[in-house]
């Protein structure tokens, strides 16, 4: 698996209908995008799930900002359960 | 949970009733204050399209009953051959008594007739078949008629976006007998009632009986309308049911009859929508060409309803030719319950989709 902030933000657009991967960056706040609904919370959910193997509740997406704050607390995660 | 298996029973044949009303998303544009482009989005990602809803005084046993009596139109199964009558259902006629025995009078089976419902949703068409298996198989009957199909429209506040778009109505008949020649199935089902609130509609039965007060309409944060008498979804929470429970019994099913993922031709799973059905087939790594996946965006989330839907929808000409096809069933959702069985099947002596004439 690899566990690298680009990675992720490819992980991240892929995951949501019509959000242009070229169009966001590790400081965009994810939560101000157009396509940002309750079905791009699961979205994102199920690919951390997937790719990840890190199970997070819908509430947690609501405590970061940036791609790159939910990329470090989805590392912190991995790390800690190998 | 009950694994299983049975050597003696099979199906001979379905057909599912869809009403002759169809509801689009395009056409709902007020329910997502005119948002085209969400609309746009919900309908490429979820596969929202299109929904058949009942008009009012039609129910599912009206519906169940036009699939019975093709059913009988069309093969050997007659109104003096029934032994027993299944109905699954959430959205009974009445609460007393059961829909089976108002279809038994209806249909005008025979007396000896064991007949009872069985309430329970998505995965409630697994369950009555694996009911109607057992029965056959202890030998207490021969030909067991499973009915399941539920009216969800009319439990949905129709301005809640939660749900309202989602759900469609159907009912389905299933011939299912003692078998000729050796015809192997699996069955495994679970139940996880910690989760029984997560799909619920909160009032209306005994414990919250409906009142003015469960009547009142409240809206939550995100502009949703609905009442304690209408159906709530943790989405969510369902979503996140649906991507890991689901995986495991499929896994657990196929160690159990210790058969590979490569030898099952389809996997039919509860219609829920083309977004989890993507979302399962993905964790299980099956190839979309074998997971049935178009019926709902033709007709809805039928909940018990939608995996013979899908079956008469997408299978029809395989399953009625004589090649032994193994399919993989498998329904979740409300109880919060599932069921998954692994079926033989060839021969079918009908295997349709039937649009039901309210004027006939």
């Amino acid at each position: 698996m690899k566990m690298n902030l680009s990675n992720f933000i490819e992980n991240f657009a892929e995951a949501i209908e019509d959000l242009d991967e070229n169009t966001i960056n590790p400081n965009t706040q994810y939560r101000k995008l157009e396509q940002w609904d309750s079905l791009a919370v699961l979205s994102v959910l199920s690919m951390i799930d997937l790719e990840y193997g890190i199970r997070l509740k819908a509430e947690v997406l609501r405590t970061t900002a940036t791609i790159e704050d939910l990329f470090a607390l989805v590392h912190s995660k991995n790390s800690n359960n190998p | 949970m009950p694994n299983c298996s049975f050597k003696n029973s099979q199906i001979r044949g379905l057909v599912t009733c869809v009403p002759s009303e169809e509801k689009r998303i395009e056409d709902e544009l007020d329910l997502f204050d005119g948002n085209l482009k969400q609309v746009t989005r919900l309908k490429k990602t979820i596969g929202l399209d299109r929904r058949r809803v009942v008009g009012d005084g039609e129910t599912t046993a009206d519906l169940c009953e036009s699939a019975a009596l093709r059913l009988f139109s069309q093969t050997d199964l007659n109104k003096e051959s029934v032994e027993a009558l299944i109905f699954v259902t959430q959205t009974p006629d009445y609460s007393q008594p059961c829909n089976a025995a108002v279809l038994h009078g209806r249909l005008g089976l025979k007396k000896s007739v064991a007949a009872f419902d069985v309430n329970l949703g998505c995965s409630g068409y697994v369950y009555g078949l694996w009911l109607a298996y057992m029965m056959i198989e202890s030998g207490s009957c021969r030909n067991v008629l499973l009915l399941a199909g539920d009216t969800i429209s009319r439990v949905v506040h129709p301005k809640d976006r939660t749900v309202a778009p989602l759900f469609g109505d159907g009912g389905s008949a299933t011939w299912i007998t003692r078998s000729s020649e050796e015809s192997v199935s699996w069955f495994d089902l679970g139940t996880d009632g910690v989760g029984y609130d997560k799909l619920i509609i909160p009032a209306g039965g005994f414990r919250a009986p409906s009142s003015s007060k469960s009547k009142t309409e409240i809206t939550d944060q995100e502009g949703n309308v609905r009442t304690a008498e209408s159906l709530h979804m943790d989405g969510a929470e369902i979503f996140n049911f649906s991507i890991s429970e689901e995986p495991s019994a499929v896994r657990e099913l196929l160690d159990f009859a210790k058969i590979d993922q490569e030898e099952i031709d389809y996997f039919v799973f509860h219609q829920a929508n083309r977004y989890i059905l993507k979302n399962i087939a993905k964790r299980l790594e099956i190839p979309d060409s074998k997971v049935p996946m178009q019926t709902v965006e033709r007709f809805g989330n039928q909940s018990s309803a939608s995996i013979p839907s899908a079956i008469c929808g997408e299978l029809r000409t395989i399953l009625k030719s004589k090649k032994k096809t193994k399919v993989f069933i498998s329904g979740f959702g409300v109880g919060l319950s599932w069921g998954s069985a692994i079926l033989e099947i060839s021969n079918l002596g009908i295997c349709e989709i039937i649009e039901r004439d309210r004027f006939n």
